[in-house]
């Protein structure tokens, strides 16, 4: 029995040192704060085509600017997991006359445990018409439900971001983390956009 | 339960074992050549890297800094727990496979020790895993952890199974306690543990339905199916294909049932080509008697003879129902035995001289490993009274035949006699050259107990000490 109690012991440490470790404030933390600003796609980074004018969402996500987005696979080293990227100088619309034209603009990528929030923005004029999620987090169970749930209660053209033009939303019960790093993204977004 | 009279154990008036009790192998049995340790720690560093390897995926999943609230941190506590939980549920069934290669490299006796406490290590990583990911989810989403864990039972795919599994687990972990064990019948008992498969079952899918290392296709959730399949296929082999190749080959009978002493008899079985059965002795088979009362049970007995060709036979003390029944079998009945294992053998002796000591009826390992012993070995045989002695006329063989210094501590643990002789000073006083044996300890528990702590005492390094205890 002793060698058992070792055992759980030498679990309970190393489970507790595993956690402290991931646990502690690395650079995402900082990384998180700055609102990033991630390439908007009417000005994609120099090797892409430009061409590119308004990608369907989903199919060509503005990972193509800048750095490729990691994929949430589980091989992939923990160093190389940039939770939000930052950009040191962000090519963003601002420096670009308003157009009555409808344009997009994605937010960064905010990562919380369940996975990966970016949102993406489609503005006629400065007005907010579409909400869209280029990513959300899915995985079993009830993070499907609840980013279900959130894609419903804010996106789409006549969603809560919509109807606020502003990223104060109503946080979706039981999808509270799912909800702030959503309107971390979008809140980016909209800063981007004016 | 116990006997009156000598002549009344086993139907047939017969005492006691062959005149002499002269080994029974045309040639005398060889010394078996050394088995050193490498293998079972080669095998020991595997399940220990399996281990670190189960939890990588969640290390590699997890980005760093991202557990901020107390919540998240649970959770991921939570799954790591789970992915121990997981992996060590594995390794207890993977433990008790009887898969030839543990059996060998590792010892059912060894595997028996691991396995409990692996199993009291698993018992707490699941409930650290259920307790962990309740608070973690209920903090996440501010519920009550009775609240969440309604929801997990609705919401959630196979958890009904999973809070199945746990509680079975709690069940079986429960009644593994010693105290508690002992208090069960051993029948009702071994139903019960057996019932822990299903906890492989009812666990199996919420790992994959919930798990969040393992929901989605890839490296990972391959990597843990195949874990899965490759230990339930060597449960199939070894608990299944081996035995049946044995018992096919071998066909074991019953050939007669004799008593030892008033409460002790021998069971002698005869069989097909026994001359290339590879028993050592010390080891021991799990024994099912196929008749009507009986064949549903399967027991460990050690073999009290070293293999001969011609025979095998089991000493065994009459202390419950099954050992009762066994002083009516017919010559004839079919046997069905598993193995032989154990490592309590003269082949993984580290040194070339050898301290048995002997409590009662577990002279019959050592009755039969002293066949194979290099001479000179040393035996204490430890007796309650002068009747309890077994397999007295073989012992005396073996002393000249095999050279070996025999004393006989008869009496109560507490007179002073054997208090004396089984004290440091005492074995030092019999056995000078003590630490440099290696000692094999056999008998019941408190004897073992006592012994072991008077050698450390006295100076023998942990690894000189064999134990015999196969508690199952």
């Amino acid at each position: 029995m002793r060698r058992a109690f070792l055992a759980i012991t030498g679990l309970a440490a190393s489970t507790t040192a595993l956690v402290v470790l991931k646990g502690s404030p690395g650079t995402s933390q900082v990384a998180q704060e700055v609102p990033a600003g991630q390439p908007v796609s009417p000005t994609p980074a120099g090797s892409a085509p430009p061409a590119a004018e308004s990608p369907a969402p989903g199919a060509t996500p503005t990972g193509v600017a800048g750095s490729p987005r990691p994929s949430r696979s589980a091989t992939k080293a923990p160093a190389s997991r940039p939770t939000t990227k930052a950009p040191a100088a962000p090519r963003t619309t601002t420096s670009k006359p308003p157009q009555p034209t409808t344009r997009r603009v994605t937010g960064p990528i905010v990562e919380n445990e369940y996975g990966n929030v970016q949102v993406q923005i489609v503005l006629s004029g400065n007005r907010i018409v579409e909400a869209l999620t280029l990513e959300l987090p899915s995985g079993p169970g009830e993070t499907e439900r609840h980013s279900d749930d959130v894609r419903r209660a804010y996106n789409g053209t006549s969603g809560q971001v919509v109807r606020n033009q502003s990223a104060d939303l109503d946080t979706v019960s039981g999808a509270t983390e799912t909800s702030a790093s959503y309107e971390q993204s979008l809140r980016a977004a909209i800063e981007q956009a004016r | 339960m116990t006997y009156q009279h000598t002549h009344a154990a086993g139907r047939r008036t017969g005492t006691s074992s062959r005149p002499g009790g002269r080994s029974a192998a045309p040639v005398p049995p060889q010394v078996p050549a050394r088995r050193g340790p490498g293998g079972r720690r080669l095998l020991a560093a595997l399940l220990v890297v399996g281990l670190l390897a189960s939890v990588l995926p969640w290390w590699l999943d997890t980005p760093a800094g991202s557990l901020r609230s107390t919540a998240a941190t649970l959770t991921a506590a939570g799954r790591i727990s789970g992915l121990v939980a997981g992996y060590l549920l594995l390794v207890q069934v993977l433990m008790m496979s009887r898969l030839p290669v543990l059996e060998r490299w590792i010892g059912g006796e060894q595997l028996a020790r691991w396995h409990r406490d692996v199993g009291a290590t698993l018992l707490v990583a699941v409930l650290a895993h259920l307790s962990l990911i309740l608070l973690g989810y209920a903090g996440l989403r501010d519920h009550s952890v009775l609240t969440e864990a309604g929801v997990l039972l609705r919401d959630y795919e196979d958890m009904l199974g999973a809070f199945l599994a746990t509680g079975i687990m709690v069940l079986v972990g429960f009644t593994s306690v010693r105290a508690i064990r002992t208090a069960l019948p051993y029948e009702l008992w071994h139903v019960l543990h057996l019932s822990s498969y299903l906890v492989l079952l009812l666990g199996f899918g919420h790992q994959f339905s919930n798990g969040a290392q393992l929901f989605q296709p890839g490296p990972v959730r391959t990597g843990w199916i195949a874990m899965y399949v490759l230990v339930v296929a060597a449960l199939g082999w070894g608990r299944v294909v081996v035995p049946l190749r044995f018992n096919l080959r071998h066909r074991l009978r019953v050939a007669d049932v004799v008593a030892e002493s008033p409460d002790t008899i021998s069971i002698y079985l005869t069989g097909a080509r026994l001359d290339r059965l590879a028993l050592l002795g010390g080891q021991f088979f799990r024994w099912r008697f196929l008749t009507p009362g009986c064949w549903w049970q399967s027991h460990p007995f050690s073999v009290s003879a070293a293999a001969n060709g011609r025979w095998l036979r089991l000493t065994v003390k009459v202390v419950g129902a099954h050992t009762a029944d066994l002083r009516d079998l017919d010559p004839g009945t079919r046997v069905w035995a598993e193995g032989p294992s154990g490592t309590f053998t003269a082949a993984h002796r580290t040194r070339e001289r050898a301290l048995l000591i002997a409590g009662g009826s577990g002279i019959t390992p050592i009755r039969a490993m002293l066949e194979e012993l290099p001479p000179g070995a040393a035996l204490i045989y430890r007796a309650r009274t002068p009747a309890d002695v077994l397999l007295g006329r073989e012992l005396d063989w073996l002393a000249q035949a095999r050279n070996t210094d025999i004393w006989y501590v008869i009496g109560s643990r507490d007179d002073p006699g054997p208090r004396q002789v089984m004290s440091p000073d005492g074995l030092r006083q019999l056995v000078p050259d003590l630490t440099a044996r290696d000692v094999y300890l056999c008998g019941p528990p408190g004897l073992v107990e006592q012994s072991v702590r008077a050698l450390r005492r006295a100076g023998v390094p942990r690894r000189q000490i064999h134990l015999a205890t196969f508690e199952l």
